[in-house]
């Protein structure tokens, strides 16, 4: 059937560079890793035992978690009502859809200057802290804004806040106005419309945005790295620095942890949400 | 569907609780545009309503502003002796049915239908318990559980009524609320309106574009064009004795012809139309010699007889035609004629009578009425407006 | 009331929600106007404001791959990748899309997987892809590994697209050119593919960029070479002048190029077939 050549291209790149990396990547986490000989073809759980009854593993992870959570809060608040406004407030769809465009244009621009260019704005010197000095706010500069997790904050809401905001706008963006009338009706408020209609109805578009953000945040090691000024450390970071030192059975068992929990929390969100209805249309 | 409903919860009828509606000089602009200008209208408390006309002549944009979902630029409306502009519409004690019905697709529909009553505060048990009874009345209790989504669309406009009832409104709105059924279900649902209505007593305010639904279901009936008010009255006031060119086409039971005045005898006036015809309208005092003035015959009223010979001499109220299409109704057929010289004509001939004597598509035929069956109209037709549903 | 359609005075919600997405705006594109300012920073080299004697000096320095690094080197690789990606992600996307259309054997299983490879950490599949090129005795370079590595990216982000867009083409199109006696081939030139044109657009649009900005999947499947998200990786270390600002300044700008073109031609297409009626 036609589907099925139509369909191959795909199934075949999927299959060459995401399958078998990914079955690689979990066959080398069970290898061994022998100083200045290389990777040793075996069988261990060794690397897993290693990772895991370390301390330094839990608490990248701790602070990994910990980013996600802040940052899912943030870019949640954010991209809600920024949805909320472009799809209830903004009354030319023109203009809606100028706005929304606005918003994710700087997605199309490369990550990692995005980053570097909050250095001249949260520096000691720069704008904020000048700006905060001449104003006569403070006397000192801050030194918190930058290097710090506050700048790691900042820049994973300033990255990653547009992928909250695209699922949400496109579910928010099916209500049926007639809804949120007849919820007016029945003496619904403001706060109540949103509460008791927007909300639910929104909640595919929630968990899409939320699946994306948890996945960028806790895959990510160079925003931490940058942002931070190496001061935190990320789950990422720990598979980076046995990359540095070649320790690929031990990098590779990082990663499968990473995956593994990563998956579990794709799977919960995606048992609440039915995704491919959403998605599939 | 029977509702059955305990006497002593009907609405008592102070003034307070009286549910007449009265707009006054209201007047609904968007931009530039006119949705509605100078309306005034008083409907009586515990009637049936019914703002009839083609889309876009401004009906839902009374009952909406009655509703309280749009906001008129100017005039003000009454409910009771509440003066509600800039009133949220649940102060008002209006209940909106959607056409859509807007269920939330997200809830039960017992938790649709208690709704309202979470808005007000009601705690769990007790609303469900209450909105368990109001759908017991509609009969959908066994299927409380459901989502919207897996109700037949009969099913779901009692869910959206029930969930309106529940908020015990002296004013009942409806949008439309047939159209989305087919036609059996249309015409039971009708009947369960009527009787509903009745039941509770309360003022039920009823948008529909279809005329037989209309004059069906309401003690008043308001017909509506480009934003005014063109008749308001009785369904029989409206049907038999339409004031302008546009309801008595509107309604459908009529024909409409013009003439200019000829001369004059006694109560009845001859007028001579654009082709020479002949008619005798009842017009007491006479007016002027050349006036234009319009008349309707009822369709049922005119009977169609082939022409006897081929240059016959024309007689007074009677036009020639040839007939276009026929069109079988079951107790009547629907002949459609082209008069000479343009302009629709109908003629709805009993089937006793069709049958005796029939005419086929192509016939030449002379229908001809009795000059006492004539109405005439208010203001003389002029040709824009041929067509109730026109676009200007 | 937020919810109330009519139109008339806006509440007070209105304002304050307004404000939220002014700062928002400003949030976003106020770092981004900050390095553009400043990579016209004159020779004291400051990486700070204010700015002073403006200059193009540090655009100059890109072109000087000791002190700065090997940005038109990394560029000469970045764009043909971009494109080579964007030409695929369009191919293999467009024709996934309409295989979905119907229900097939492992329609769900690829579904998912094309999910998941949205989501798995981009780090864990280029070290993944490395030691499956090292297994199959190749070595990883920019036009092999890294272009493989930047499709399990890309295509899901197509297919995705390919769903909305054909999911909101109605059958009764295509039925009713049958019906009027297109063949198949002519109902897909004359109809689906006009009606799902600016779909197509937008996959490219989001082939080209995710490639050219693509940085954890790059990482170690480019080989020797990099590409341009990698080489300015290594200067935000190395480089303590304007020059990075600069690059930023130029990449942005070509971003927006391709942006502008993407945009543009979709609105081309609107204004020619409306024009033409």
């Amino acid at each position: 059937m036609a589907s099925y050549f139509q369909v191959a291209p795909l199934a075949l790149v999927l299959l060459m560079f995401f399958v078998v990396p990914v079955a690689l990547v979990t066959a080398v986490s069970f290898f061994r890793y022998q100083m200045l000989v290389g990777i040793v073809p075996d069988f261990t759980l060794k690397n897993y035992i290693d990772l895991l009854s370390n301390p330094t593993t839990w608490s990248l992870y701790l602070s990994t978690v910990k980013f996600t959570l802040i940052v899912l809060i943030i870019t949640f608040a954010l991209g809600f009502w920024i949805a909320y406004f472009l799809v209830f407030h903004v009354r030319n769809l023109v203009t809606a859809i100028g706005l929304f465009l606005l918003c994710t244009i700087p997605f199309w621009t490369s990550n990692i200057i995005r980053m570097i260019s909050w250095r001249p704005v949260l520096g000691k010197e720069g704008l904020i802290n000048s700006a905060l000095i001449s104003a006569g706010v403070i006397h000192q500069p801050l030194n918190w804004l930058l290097y710090s997790d506050f700048s790691v904050v900042v820049a994973y809401v300033h990255l990653f806040t547009l992928f909250m905001i695209v699922p949400i706008f496109n579910s928010m963006a099916r209500i049926d106005k007639s809804m949120l009338e007849a919820a007016i009706d029945a003496g619904a408020g403001r706060w109540g419309v949103v509460w008791n209609v927007v909300l639910p109805l929104c909640k595919t578009g929630i968990a899409l945005g939320a699946l994306f953000v948890i996945t960028l945040v806790m895959g990510d090691f160079f925003v931490v790295n940058v942002m931070s000024g190496g001061l935190s450390g990320s789950a990422t970071s720990g598979i980076f620095n046995d990359l540095q030192f070649l320790n690929y059975p031990r990098a590779a068992a990082n990663a499968v942890i990473l995956l593994v929990i990563v998956l579990l929390i794709a799977a919960s969100i995606f048992r609440l949400v039915d995704v491919r209805k959403e998605l599939v249309r | 569907m029977s509702f059955t409903l305990n006497p002593k919860s009907a609405p008592k009828l102070d003034a307070q609780a009286s549910g007449e509606i009265r707009l006054v000089n209201v007047t609904k602009r968007f931009d530039v545009t006119h949705a509605v200008k100078d309306i005034n209208l008083t409907i009586p408390h515990g009637s049936y309503c019914c703002l009839l006309g083609p889309s876009g002549c401004g009906k839902t944009t009374i009952l909406r502003m009655i509703a309280g979902h749009e906001t008129p630029t100017s005039g003000q409306i009454y409910i009771g002796d509440q003066m509600v502009v800039g009133k949220a519409p649940v102060e008002r004690g209006t209940a909106m049915m959607f056409q859509n019905y807007a269920l939330f697709p997200h809830l039960t529909i017992l938790d649709n239908v208690a709704f309202y009553l979470k808005m007000r505060g009601v705690g769990k048990d007790q609303r469900r318990k209450r909105a368990h009874q109001m759908l017991e009345r509609v009969q959908l209790d066994h299927l409380r559980n459901r989502m919207p989504a897996q109700l037949s669309g009969g099913q779901q406009q009692r869910v959206a009524l029930a969930r309106a009832l529940i908020t015990n409104p002296r004013v009942l709105l409806l949008d439309e609320p047939l159209s989305a059924l087919d036609e059996f279900l249309r015409l039971q649902m009708r009947g369960e309106l009527k009787t509903l209505q009745a039941e509770l007593g309360i003022t039920f305010v009823h948008v529909t574009h279809t005329q037989p639904e209309a004059i069906a279901l309401a003690d008043t009936v308001v017909v509506m064009d480009h934003g005014r008010i063109d008749q308001a009255g009785t369904a029989n006031e409206i049907f038999n004795w339409p004031t302008t060119p546009y309801v008595a086409r509107f309604m459908g039971g009529q024909n409409v012809l013009t003439g200019t005045v000829e001369s004059a005898s006694g109560a009845m006036a001859r007028l001579r139309g654009p082709r020479g015809e002949l008619f005798d309208a009842p017009l007491s005092p006479a007016p002027t010699i050349g006036t234009p003035v319009s008349i309707a015959i009822r369709r049922d009223r005119i009977h169609v007889g082939r022409v006897p010979g081929e240059k016959a001499e024309l007689q007074p109220n009677s036009v020639a035609g040839v007939v276009e299409s026929t069109e079988f109704q079951g107790n009547f057929v629907k002949v459609n004629i082209l008069v000479e010289g343009g302009g629709p004509f109908v003629a709805n001939v009993s089937d006793e009578e069709y049958f005796g004597e029939l005419v086929k598509p192509g016939d030449r035929v002379v229908p001809r009425w009795n000059p006492e069956h004539v109405h005439v109209l208010s203001k003389a037709d002029s040709n824009n407006a041929q067509k109730p549903y026109s676009e200007e | 009331m937020a919810a109330n359609p009519s139109y008339g005075p806006r509440p007070w919600t209105f304002y304050v929600l307004a404000t939220l997405f002014a700062l928002f705006v400003v949030f976003l594109y106020g770092p981004m106007i900050a390095v553009l300012i400043l990579s016209f920073q004159g020779p004291s080299a400051s990486l700070v404001f204010p700015l002073r004697d403006p200059s193009l000096m540090w655009f100059d320095e890109l072109f000087n791959p000791r002190r700065v690094g090997d940005v038109v080197g990394a560029f000469s690789r970045s764009l043909p990748l971009a494109l080579m990606v964007m030409v695929l992600t369009v191919l293999i996307s467009v024709s996934a899309g309409f295989a979905f259309r119907r229900r097939f054997l492992g329609s769900s299983l690829i579904f998912y997987t094309a999910i998941a490879s949205l989501i798995v950490p981009g780090l864990v599949l280029s070290i993944g892809t490395l030691v499956t090129f090292r297994y199959l005795g190749l070595s990883a370079s920019w036009y092999t590994s890294a272009l493989g590595a930047h499709l399990s990216w890309a295509l899901p982000f197509g297919l995705l697209i390919m769903f909305a867009v054909l999911g909101r083409l109605n059958p009764s199109y295509e039925e009713a050119a049958y019906d009027l006696g297109a063949s198949r081939w002519q109902t897909l030139k004359d109809v689906v593919v006009p009606i799902v044109f600016p779909g197509m657009i937008a996959v490219a649009l989001f082939g080209f960029t995710l490639s050219y900005d693509e940085f954890p999947r790059s990482w170690l499947t480019v080989g020797t070479k990099n590409t341009l998200p990698l080489e300015i990786w290594t200067m935000t270390t190395n480089v303590t002048s304007p020059a990075l600002y600069a690059l930023g300044t130029v990449t942005t700008v070509v971003s927006f190029v391709v942006i502008a073109l993407a945009l543009g031609s979709i609105v081309i297409i609107q204004r020619r077939r409306s024009t033409r009626e």
